[in-house]
């Protein structure tokens, strides 16, 4: 039971599993149905992408608050410059966008000694605004050829019938896992974040880990804006807004503890389905749909109870 | 009652602007500024409308300058600031959308008890009129009808056949602060419930792939909604876009969903023109640019003071005209037409 207790997704398993058993009982009808699934299914795997990139710099004992906004700018970089660059090349520079906002951000935090919650409090406002003098406050379009081009279906078509986005997030989540639990980076990203100074003394290169998890984070970011539009290309100023706090929130529900070096990929996806299944039950039941913020906060609270308890118990001073 | 008589005052301006009548008062010697303070930016294209309507305005009155100045921030605060420095040029009136009773109660008092008078544009001071910002009077769209006339033109095709009777309509809104999108809803309820059908407003939000889902998951618990009502156009596509997903046949025939969108923007007529909307509205943006100059003019001149708000709108957008439509919006719009066009 103790090294069940020690996973740090554990939490989020539990309230998956309490979760799942309470639709059952008052809305199995509506809840277990294909249609359902799907649609739950598909947005977690966008917000799932976005939370392991939060997850990864929680672990490093940061926070990245400007993931939706760099979601957005990512999807709006994609659709802007398909004309010039065709649908590959467009993923490339919006990747590539995503990436040197992360490396800038990191490089501020790391080298500038600065609050990641300000720098990127300040990138969140920043990118916002590029989007904004970038579209011109407007909706664009995405032509009709792009929208068919086998790479643009790729990353927003469906595979066996699912929405290629699921997909995706699971190679992420597989590779990244691999990447955290059995390479050296990745027990670096857990020491830099259970302890900089040890892992100073120890050779490890904090500033580095932590400038790559930055860039890795809006990589992902970037990479789930890119999935959204490329399977519905309706782009908007208002796109990514406020999903950095879902983000987050899936991240914590998920079991990363803010005090770093302890937290769980699988359970920041586990986090994102809890709080996507939570949104289709609420309107389900009738309520309206602006409860959804407020039981999102009283979740996250609930959750980093939970999950501290579950760290003491499996023997983890947080 | 209530109604028809703002309607008829608007058609008559419509009339007079358009058609050539009053060519004695364009004679006039005595010149005038007048200033229109905007919170439609350069970054909106419906600024076009308002300064293509002031340019044609001083087309026919020539001894009348006029003068836009906008902010490109959605942000009261910078509307004020503007509003306060074109008082102080002193000009001969102001048209001001009344987006904050409280913050522009305070200078345009000052500005009307000095002597120049006010024409709000777009948004109404919402209190009663005794209540009110004093201004000459309102020229702009009204939210409620546009709902109500939308709700009465999708009755009218369901009676004829055209599309399914409304058995649960939802109204799919982005902002649940908004009062004029609000009133949007209100006005659509009016009209649905009365004719039997459940009526319900969903907050989706303005994030796309949220909205989605919040759509997607009410459609999912709702499997009776047959109608939705997107009261800004740009989630029109939105809610087509899961609708298809779901197999719901959102496209404008006798059966599966019907989707309705508010203004006269490409994304709303490329809708209707594809068959996936079945209406829209206009609020007479135009008008909202040259009536207020007009009755500012009016007042200098004939010393006309309106005694009813001037309504511009809501005209309801059909497949029927949508040629008309399409032609006048891309002119207004020009190449940005086809970029906004996200279906």
């Amino acid at each position: 039971m103790k090294h069940l207790v020690k996973g740090q997704g554990f939490g989020a398993v539990i309230g998956v599993v309490l979760m799942l058993a309470v639709f059952s009982l008052i809305d199995a009808s509506g809840w277990w149905t294909a249609q359902t699934m799907s649609n739950v299914i598909h947005y977690t795997a966008i917000l799932g992408i976005l939370a392991m990139g939060q997850a990864l710099v929680i672990m490093t004992k940061e926070i990245d608050l400007s993931v939706g906004s760099v979601y957005g700018l990512a999807g709006i970089a994609f659709i802007m410059l398909q004309p010039a660059l065709g649908v590959a090349g467009a993923i490339l520079a919006a990747l590539m966008i995503a990436a040197a906002i992360g490396v800038l951000q990191g490089y501020a935090v790391v080298r500038g000694g600065l609050p990641s919650m300000i720098v990127t409090l300040g990138g969140l406002f920043t990118v916002r605004g590029i989007i904004y003098v970038w579209t011109g406050g407007s909706v664009k379009a995405f032509p009709e050829e792009a929208r068919n081009a086998f790479v643009t279906r790729l990353f927003g078509g469906e595979i066996l019938g699912l929405e290629a986005a699921v997909f995706w997030m699971l190679a992420v989540a597989a590779m990244l896992n691999l990447v955290l639990w059995a390479t050296r980076f990745g027990n670096h990203v857990l020491a830099t974040g259970g302890s900089a100074e040890s892992a100073d003394s120890r050779g490890v290169l904090t500033g580095r880990v932590k400038i790559v998890t930055f860039m890795l984070c809006s990589v992902l970011a970037g990479f789930a804006g890119i999935l959204t539009l490329a399977d519905q290309p309706q782009t908007h100023v208002t796109i990514g807004d406020l999903m950095e706090l879902e983000a987050i929130s899936a991240a914590v529900i998920g079991g990363c503890l803010l005090s770093g070096g302890r937290g769980s990929l699988t359970g920041a996806v586990l986090g994102a389905f809890i709080i996507t299944s939570f949104r289709y039950e609420l309107i389900a039941l009738g309520a309206p749909s602006s409860w959804f913020i407020t039981f999102v906060g009283v979740v996250l609270i609930v959750a980093v109870i939970f999950n501290q308890k579950l760290a003491r118990m499996a023997g983890h001073s947080v | 009652m209530k109604i028809a008589k703002p309607l008829a005052a608007a058609a008559v301006l419509a009339t007079t602007a358009l058609s050539g009548s009053l060519a004695a008062a364009q004679e006039s010697d005595d010149s005038y500024r007048f200033v229109m303070v905007s919170h439609i930016g350069s970054n909106d294209p419906n600024m076009a409308w308002l300064t293509l309507s002031m340019d044609e305005f001083t087309k026919r009155y020539p001894n009348v300058q006029t003068e836009y100045i906008s902010t490109n921030q959605y942000s009261i605060q910078e509307l004020v600031r503007l509003l306060e420095q074109a008082i102080a040029t002193r000009p001969d009136g102001i048209a001001v959308p009344i987006v904050s009773s409280d913050a522009l109660e305070g200078p345009l008092r000052k500005a009307i008890e000095s002597g120049i008078p006010v024409v709000a544009f777009n948004i109404a001071d919402p209190r009663p009129k005794d209540e009110r910002i004093p201004y000459l009077t309102y020229v702009g769209g009204d939210e409620y009808l546009t709902g109500q006339e939308l709700g009465k033109y999708a009755l009218e095709q369901a009676e004829a056949g055209e599309i399914p009777m409304p058995e649960r309509v939802v109204c799919a809104s982005h902002d649940s602060a908004h009062q004029g999108l609000k009133a949007r809803c209100a006005g659509m309820k009016e009209v649905m419930e009365a004719a039997g059908a459940e009526f319900e407003e969903l907050f989706i939000g303005a994030e796309p792939a949220t909205a989605r889902n919040t759509m997607q998951s009410y459609l999912q618990a709702n499997p009776d909604t047959n109608y939705i009502f997107t009261v800004a156009p740009w989630s029109a596509p939105w809610a087509w876009g899961v609708a298809n997903d779901m197999g719901l046949d959102p496209d404008v025939d006798d059966k599966g969903m019907t989707i309705i969108t508010v203004d006269a923007s490409p994304a709303a007529l490329e809708g209707i023109k594809a068959g996936h909307v079945l209406a829209s509205s206009s609020q007479g943006f135009w008008l909202q640019g040259y009536a207020p100059m007009e009755w500012l003019y009016w007042y200098h001149e004939l010393g006309y003071t309106p005694q009813s708000d001037i309504l511009t709108g809501p005209t309801v957008i059909t497949a029927d005209a949508i040629d008309h439509w399409e032609t006048m919006v891309r002119k207004v719009f020009g190449d940005v037409y086809d970029e906004q066009n996200t279906w």
